[in-house]
């Protein structure tokens, strides 16, 4: 059973700033709730978010994406824009949980509770995304790239909210793709997840990222593999080799849902699909 | 499609069908959609107290001691039950016979006196004032276990000197079935096949975790609310109380799903020591994770087939080796594993057959009824074999199948002739025709294709001697009521049962109320289990129904100045068809009816045909009372580089005799359809030294919405079944062949084969590299 918590709720971002150190805040609670009632988190004042302005908002603005800290997995498959603002993040939002999850997980909580599986963060850290913190005496910005420091630890303090996540939307000729690879297709924990982001400039790659989820401590971006595309044209074998890479450079485990070596086996396939559909989509 | 002069027994011909047959709204169908309906969980009493079971965590200890001072001292603990507070009786783990059959040794401990035989086995129960504060007791309970070796595997279990977990030897159950000769048979083949299968434990999950509520009422009889599957277990509850049987009434209510896991006792048993432990109202839901470790699972069994079949593709011999895994306790194993060894040879003409089989205790959780009974196992290897023996034969998978199909009139490997049409045949090639144009590969992605046909009993065995009652009565106002002790667990057994009567009466489905479900008031059903709530209990309503139309029909006779064989009962009249002047009311015939003095109501019992036991040497004999036929035909996409299998098109076609009612028959091919694309691709419980590591949906994959295509039901008639008009059961059969199904066709796709289930990316990426 759910053990008894106390349930604080802030009516805006101020009191919620004030009421943060010794709390654990609640967004969606898919994560939080679920680990409290497994007694993996025992959490004793609960920081509702549900009541900050605007805390879902989502804006585009001289092509960068900010999305705010309250902001759904749902929020982003009913905006339109998102589509081309962050294909991949869509394409994981698209596979993530299921329509409750949805509905109730946000983004920051995703990224918060920093699963090496969690959805979001490989097409995050595909679009170079930073991170907005904010405590009572002022706000930050962390690259996403720099955020995670070790399995389920982040460079978030106590005191800090997230208030929102932001990238620069992908520009012309530039694909951004992710596949969630998983034991089934609807609310299943990522086995692998691979995201890339190739951008083109005829027939050479002038940027090239892959992120990979759940082959690691953290989400993380394999820059060996990135550093042998930028600037070369992806023929079929410097992507294959470019995929091994970047298996080379995950340290999955076995767990009940795969074992480390089907894992590295996974990345390189995907790697190596997601890299040339890329390009081809970047032309 | 079949042969008109019809060998087989069959129901009446041309008779009109006016509510049977046809998709109507069930009874239970507006009070689901509205939430209304009340399932064991939404009843309350006042001063309820609320109950929770400690279990072991560990799968083979000794229970050092065990301490509740602390619990029973903290406020508004009421109770707290160890062994050493009980009796020192042990509960029933067979089937409730209407004989009172029973095996010795089947029994278990109620609570854990000392020795733990499995993770999850009861050590206390604990009842208190609120969930909160029966959670908190439970932390305060005070216990030490010793590990002791353990036994986890099916073949250690035999080895001299493995721990014993059964005495004397871990064998809990054995059949042999012997035809013909298979030294003869081996020696007429041009090849002989051989191959070994193997399944995995798994979780009926049905949505509604095992609940109940139970009080002491006046009488002194203690009455249990509960969600079961089979409220004839109130004589073992009685039997483990220390009461005489008439003191304990188990009343169920509609059940959110059973599959076989609420076959067996689950809280009925806890909540009744703590209500007569009280006197107070006590109520115990489980949680998930409560339902994950505390009910037993399907067995995985290890299947062996050797065949010998000529070059042409004449099947010459089967030899079949079964083990099951029976886990700690017998519970129905014997009964399991007798199931898979009499469906091993599948719906095949074999003249020489020899099988053994064993069912073995391991300190794994113990291992009991699931949807398919050991014949959806060995469906799972005699389907695969098929396969396996067309691809060295390079002959036509299904042509091999039509070679050795057996045909109406055959007998099965134990000497049994069905009576009924055996159309195997006809369900495959209409599930085949309906795939349609086969999916086109592109890339590292290869389509495949697979069926599975079956043969597959419904109704208990034949020397249980099965019997099963109902009343049905018209009230003066001519509407009717229905009493029948049957469970409904959600296939609609209940509204069946209103069709079968509306039908006979003349009435619509409107116009009947069930009563159901309640082990003191209604007539006694038998269980919900086996496929035969409908096959049997459909027989007594209809013999009750049929009864009570005679008397009414011979004294609309009277009133009407008509014959007997003149006169019927449709739309709410009794009526002259050739005659329109010749009609009256069944409102009017009914109160006419009274005021003279007619019967209005009819008790009837239908007896399933009694058999003795079979032999035990040979295994001869007749073994259930008939079988149903079908197919499942699937087609999938699997990525030979990932190996993620997308199934894309998925059909049943079964000979169920009679639909009753189709949409509901629908109902139990979609869902089985699911549930076996499940057993195929995801599922599976894993034990780790018998301890269950995956006792969560995280972890337990059951197919969502997004893993489902859209299934087709095809829906054959032969109205040959024992059931009421012609029917066969279908409960179970629908979802035997249905992993078998989709383990051929990913076969097909991959060109080699999975052996073991459930068949995960991992493995196809493991068999594609070898
Ligand atoms: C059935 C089910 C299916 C799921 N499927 C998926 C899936 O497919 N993919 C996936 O990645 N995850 C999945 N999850 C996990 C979970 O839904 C996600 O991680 C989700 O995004 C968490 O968001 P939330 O809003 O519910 O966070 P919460 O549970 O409310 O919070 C999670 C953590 O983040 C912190 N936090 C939340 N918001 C903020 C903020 N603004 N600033 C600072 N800290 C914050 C909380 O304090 C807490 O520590 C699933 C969970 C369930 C129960």
């Amino acid at each position: 059973m759910l053990r008894e918590f106390e349930l604080d709720m802030p009516g805006n971002l101020q009191e919620t700033l004030a009421r943060l150190p010794g709390g654990t805040l609640l967004a969606g609670g898919t994560n939080l709730l679920v680990d409290l009632r497994a007694r993996r988190e025992d959490a004793e004042r609960l920081i509702w978010l549900g009541n900050i302005d605007g805390f879902r908002d989502i804006k585009i603005e001289d092509g960068r994406v900010i999305i705010g800290g309250g902001t759904t997995i749902g929020d982003l498959l009913r905006n339109p824009a998102m589509a081309e603002a962050a294909p991949s993040l869509v394409a994981a939002a698209r596979v993530f949980g299921g329509q409750m999850v949805r509905n109730q997980a946000t983004v920051a909580g995703n990224v918060c509770s920093g699963s090496p599986a969690a959805d979001t963060v490989p097409p995050l850290l595909s679009l170079d995304a930073e991170v907005h913190l904010t405590c009572s005496t002022g706000s930050r910005t962390v690259p996403l790239n720099d955020f995670y420091t070790g399995f389920k630890t982040n460079q978030r303090k106590h005191d800090e909210l997230v208030t929102g996540l932001s990238w620069a939307a992908p520009g012309p000729h530039t694909a951004n793709l992710f596949y969630k690879l998983a034991r089934r297709k609807g609310d299943a924990i990522t086995v692998v997840g691979v995201a890339v982001t190739v951008t083109r400039d005829g027939d050479r790659c002038t940027e090239a990222r892959i992120a990979l989820g759940a082959v690691g401590p953290t989400v993380f971006r394999a820059k060996d593999a990135e550093a042998m595309l930028t600037g070369e044209p992806l023929a079929d074998d410097l992507i294959d080799s470019a995929a091994r890479k970047a298996m080379e450079e995950s340290s999955p485990i076995d767990d009940l849902r795969a074992s480390a070596d089907y894992r590295r086996h996974c990345i390189h396939v995907l790697t190596r699909r997601l890299l040339k559909q890329a390009w081809e989509d970047a032309a | 499609m079949t042969d008109q002069e019809i060998p087989y027994r069959q129901a009446e011909a041309n008779v009109v069908l006016r509510q049977v047959g046809k998709p109507l709204e069930r009874t239970d169908a507006e009070g689901k959609a509205t939430g209304r309906t009340r399932y064991a969980g939404d009843y309350t009493m006042p001063g309820m107290l609320h109950a929770k079971v400690l279990r072991s965590d560990i799968a083979s200890g000794r229970l050092k001691h065990l301490d509740a001072s602390k619990a029973r001292a903290l406020p508004g603990v009421v109770c707290v039950l160890t062994a050493q507070d009980l009796p020192d009786r042990l509960a029933a783990t067979d089937m409730p016979g209407q004989t009172g059959q029973k095996r010795a040794s089947t029994d278990r401990q109620i609570l854990v006196r000392e020795i733990i035989r499995h993770h999850g086995e009861p050590l206390a129960l604990i009842a208190a004032e609120t969930p909160a504060i029966a959670d908190k007791a439970y932390d305060l309970i005070e216990y030490e276990i010793e590990p002791m070796p353990g036994v986890y595997d099916t073949e250690a279990a035999l080895d001299p000197g493995a721990p014993i977990v059964t005495e004397p030897d871990n064998i809990v159950g054995e059949h042999k079935i012997r035809k013909g000769d298979t030294e003869k048979g081996f020696a007429e083949a041009d090849h002989i096949i051989e191959n070994t299968f193997h399944t995995q434990f798994i979780e009926h999950a049905f949505l509604e975790p095992e609940v109940g509520l139970a009080w002491v009422d006046e009488n002194g009889v203690v009455n249990i609310r509960m969600s079961t599957q089979v409220i004839e277990h109130f004589r073992f509850i009685a039997d483990a109380l220390g009461v005489p049987h008439n003191k304990v009434r188990i009343l169920g209510a509609m059940v959110g799903g059973g599959f076989g896991g609420k076959e067996d006792i689950t809280v009925e048993l806890y909540l009744a020591l703590l209500a007569q432990a009280t006197r107070r109202p006590v109520r115990l839901a489980y949680t998930r994770e409560d339902s994950f470790v505390g009910h037993g699972k399907r067995h995985p069994f290890s299947v062996s087939h050797k065949t010998g079949v000529t070059k042409d593709g004449k099947i010459t011999a089967l030899e079949v080796k079964i083990s099951a895994d029976s886990g700690a306790y017998v519970f129905l194993s014997p009964y399991v594993l007798l199931y898979c060894a009499v469906a091993a040879p599948g719906p095949y003409r074999i003249d020489n057959v020899k099988i053994d089989s064993a069912a073995i205790a391991t300190n794994n959780m113990y291992t009991s009824a699931f949807r398919g009974f050991g014949a959806a196992q060995a469906c799972v290897a005699y389907e695969a074999q098929m396969d396996e023996i067309a691809k060295t034969l390079g002959i036509d998978r299904f042509e091999l199948r039509r070679r050795n199909f057996m045909r109406t009139g055959d007998k099965t490997a134990t000497g049994q002739t069905v009576e009924s049409a055996i159309w195997a045949d006809e369900c495959m090639t209409q599930a085949l025709e309906a795939l349609g144009e086969k999916t086109a590969a592109s890339g590292p992605i290869k389509i495949g294709r697979g069926v599975a046909t079956y043969q597959q009993s419904y109704g208990r065995i034949t020397w249980f001697h099965d019997t099963s009652e109902a009343w049905v009565g018209i009230e003066v106002d001519g509407t009717v009521i229905v009493r029948s002790g049957v469970t409904d667990i959600g296939a609609g057994q209940a509204s069946a049962l209103g069709q079968i009567a509306a039908e006979l009466l003349g009435v619509g489905l409107d116009d009947v109320v069930i009563y159901n479900s309640d082990s003191a008031v209604t007539p006694l059903a038998g269980t919900t289990t086996a496929t035969r709530a409908l096959y049997m209990t459909g027989r007594a309503v209809h013999t009750a129904s049929s009864n009570l139309r005679e008397r009414l029909v011979a004294f609309a006779a009277q009133e009407l100045d008509a014959r007997p064989d003149e006169v019927d009962l449709a739309n709410g009249q009794a009526f002259v068809p050739d005659d329109p002047s010749k009609s009256m009311s069944l409102k009017d015939l009914a109160a006419r009816g009274a005021s003279e003095g007619l019967e209005r109501s009819e008790l009837a019992m239908f007896r399933a045909p009694f058999t003795d036991p079979i032999d035990q040497e040979t295994g001869q004999g007749p073994v259930f009372p008939d079988f149903t036929y079908g197919c499942h035909a699937v087609e999938v996409a699997v990525d030979t580089e990932t190996g993620e299998v997308t199934v894309l098109k998925s059909v049943g076609a079964h000979d169920i005799g009679q639909a009753i009612n189709p949409q509901a028959v629908e109902g139990q091919i979609e869902g089985g359809a699911l549930m076996g694309q499940g057993y195929a691709l995801s599922e599976e419980l894993i034990y780790q030294e018998g301890k269950l590591v995956s006792p969560s949906f995280s972890e337990y994959l059951i197919p969502t919405s997004m893993d489902m295509p859209e299934i087709k039901c095809i829906i054959l008639e032969s109205r040959s079944g024992l059931g009421p008009f012609g029917a066969k059961g279908i409960g179970e059969p629908s979802l035997t062949p249905v992993a078998p199904a989709i383990a051929n066709a990913v076969a097909d796709a991959i060109g080699t084969r999975v052996f073991d289930l459930p068949i995960t990316p991992e493995k196809i990426v493991r068999a594609l590299r070898e």
